[in-house]
């Protein structure tokens, strides 16, 4: 008799867990989640036939499908059940369905180089000894009928506060998307109206990097899912709205040594510990540069442009709505409150890619000993680095970004970059109701 | 499956616990009775604290007394389930033997196995492997990882899963962030105590209103479960 006697490893445990469970409860079908290179949810069923050996071996797919609408030829791929991810779907119960989260890997099993998750798990990786946690403020619009014909979509209690039916559908709305959401392991802060008619805002308590990224794809799906329930459609969309706010993804992010917040400053004269200064440096540095993921949409930078709190600027600033980074400063001497907030992302980014670069940046600021530029207060704006102002120059200052290769390698760069070039030309094609309105007339 | 730690230095005797605890629904491991009382590199990493801890005492180096004694003072083998197997001859050399929940003298009866273990993990835990554990109307069944409140099911993750079970079998009782993270989560997980944090947190959205609250926060120590 020796110590391997049947040793089960933490895999085999989580396994067990998926098949009794799959088992006790009667799941039909198991939903295997990765996503591609913009973010966007990519979901194959399995019968649950299927389900053990899926779990040792992993399932075939085609490895293109990671490159978003600019894909290449067929290649092989294998998806990788992550079973701690493995949970029951609470809609539709009149089928039970669950999913799993998935890590490509290559033919040979390294990861596959075009892998969203893979890449946030490196960067996280690079810095194993820190613990960065994230909270996150995702906003979307609720709308009558989808508006997939190209006509401006009809806010559900438009301008009237107190019409009585929309407002039932909000409130039902809100209380069902947070059951949901919170019947699948993201517990909701907060939820409110936001100040857009029709808009929502939900906020999810903070928890490390991965189970946030994960979180933000579930999140997105059950908003969808609550919707379609409710006979309404839900968008992250940018800016749907000329003349309304748009939907930002506000990250709040913090980082811990140990069970110290070492963004802390213990009676500094700033509002951050010398190591959260350096990390906020790093980060509005690069900002310019990550715009083409944490603002992917050529519609994004409709939302950037048009005030309404949006950001344009790169600076911080410990109040005010419109900096790019606000430093909160509403619980002095609290530890476990100190955080930056980033507010240029927008909710229909990669969050994967978008937390990666994040934190890439602001590793940078840390290992090299960035300089925090003077809070913005009263700074005229006319001193201070823009944002791309469009998705053309987000992708340029993006494509010779070394901060971005070096954290996401070059497949998942060019993949990105190839993409967004493939969608900024059919927008320049694009003959748009502005040229017809202002133009056929009067030439 | 639960996890059971054999030490023994009879190879014999090792061999038939084993066995036995694998009848059981146990993934036995000898562990060595060396060192640091934690299974060796030799053996793979710990990835957890055991849920039963046997100790198969002989005349040979070290005693059974002090064996007992080092297990029942080690930080991390302090809550677990300890059983002691003996051989009639040294039943009166073994003074340490009331730092074990139970005793078996050899030769014992399958049975007599079976109803040890389960007498000494109800006299740590409160309840038996195989129970349904009930608080109110939520119900954990603790053998097929379900969960249900009212009946209806509720579903969890994995680690979720196990945190709730962790605190559901061991009630009353305040656990500090670091000991629910090496009971729970392993001794090679480094994700720190905001890991247990978060988790409660989610358990706690999923659990509803009614029973959220059973798991009480106690300021600046831990968390404590209420029946």
């Amino acid at each position: 008799m020796t110590g391997d006697v049947s040793a089960t490893s933490g895999a085999a445990r989580r396994g067990e867990f998926v098949l009794r469970t799959v088992e006790e409860r009667g799941v039909r079908f198991v939903r295997l989640w990765f996503v591609d290179v913009l973010g966007l949810l990519k979901s194959f069923a399995i019968p649950v036939s299927e389900l053990e050996q899926a779990l040792e071996q992993g399932v075939g797919i085609d490895g293109s499908s990671l490159e978003g609408a600019a894909r290449k030829r067929e290649q092989d791929a294998i998806a990788r059940l992550d079973p701690a991810t493995f949970q029951v779907l609470p809609w539709r119960p009149e089928s039970l369905v669950a999913r799993m989260f998935c890590d490509v890997r290559r033919p040979d099993g390294e990861p596959h180089p075009g892998d969203s998750r893979h890449a946030l798990r490196r960067v996280l990786a690079q810095a194993a000894e820190l613990g960065y946690v994230f909270q996150v403020g995702g906003e979307f619009f609720l709308f009558a009928e989808s508006g997939q014909g190209g006509e401006e979509p009809r806010p559900l209690d438009a301008g009237a506060y107190f019409d009585l039916t929309p407002l039932d559908v909000g409130s039902d709305f809100s209380q069902r998307t947070i059951e949901h959401v919170e019947q699948m392991g993201i517990p909701v802060k907060a939820s409110h109206h936001e100040v857009a008619a029709s808009q929502h805002e939900l906020d999810l308590h903070h928890t490390d990097a991965l189970s946030m990224a994960d979180a933000l794809i579930t999140f997105r799906l059950a908003v969808k899912e609550v919707a379609r329930e409710l006979g309404v459609y839900a968008t992250f969309m940018p800016k749907p709205l000329e003349g309304a706010a748009g939907s930002g993804m506000h990250l709040h992010c913090s980082l811990f040594e140990g069970e110290r917040n070492a963004f802390f400053a213990d009676g500094a004269e700033g509002p951050l510990s010398a190591k959260g200064s350096a990390f906020l440096a790093g980060v509005l540095a690069h900002a310019p540069e990550l715009c083409a993921v944490t603002n992917q949409w050529v519609n994004s930078y409709k939302r950037l442009a048009a005030g309404f709190e949006a950001p344009e600027h790169v600076a911080w600033a410990r109040r005010g709505d419109s900096s790019l980074v606000r430093v909160p400063s509403n619980r002095p001497g609290r530890e476990s409150a100190a955080r930056i907030e980033l507010r240029s992302p927008d909710p229909a980014c990669n969050p994967y890619l978008a937390l990666a670069l994040v934190l890439a940046a602001g590793l940078r600021g840390l290992e090299r000993g960035y300089q925090l530029p003077a809070e913005a207060n009263g700074v005229p704006a006319d001193g201070l680095r823009r944002l791309p102002q469009d998705l053309r120059e987000a992708t340029d200052l993006f494509d010779c970004s070394e901060l971005a290769r070096e954290a996401l390698g070059d497949a998942i760069c060019d993949s990105v970059v190839a993409n967004k070039r493939q969608e900024w030309e059919a927008y320049r094609r694009t003959v748009t109701e502005f040229e017809r309105s202002r133009l056929l007339g009067l030439l | 499956m639960p996890d059971a730690w054999i030490y023994a230095r009879d190879r014999e005797l090792a061999g038939e616990l084993a066995r036995g605890l694998a009848e059981l629904g146990f993934s036995p491991r000898q562990v060595s009775v060396n060192g640091t009382l934690l299974p060796g590199d030799d053996d793979g990493p710990a990835a957890r604290r055991p849920d039963l801890v046997i100790v198969a005492a002989g005349a040979e180096e070290p005693s059974p007394d002090e064996l007992l004694g080092r297990l029942s003072e080690h930080e991390d083998l302090c809550e677990v389930p300890l059983v002691a197997a003996v051989d009639p001859q040294h039943l009166s050399s073994a003074l340490a033997l009331g730092e074990a929940q139970e005793l078996l003298v050899r030769p014992f009866a399958p049975g007599e196995l079976a109803a040890r273990v389960s007498r000494a993990r109800r006299d740590v835990n409160g309840v038996a492997a195989g129970d349904v554990v009930r608080a109110g109307s939520l119900e954990v069944n603790v053998a097929t990882y379900q969960v249900a409140i009212a009946g209806r099911p509720v579903s969890f993750t994995y680690m979720e899963y196990e945190l709730l079970k962790f605190l559901v079998t061991h009630p009353r009782r305040v656990f500090s962030r670091e000991s629910l993270l090496s009971a729970v989560w392993g001794y090679d997980y480094y994700g720190g105590e905001r890991t247990v944090d978060v988790h409660v947190r989610r358990v706690r959205a999923k659990l509803g209103q009614e029973h959220a609250a059973r798991i009480k926060t106690v300021r600046s120590v831990g968390y404590r479960f209420e029946l």
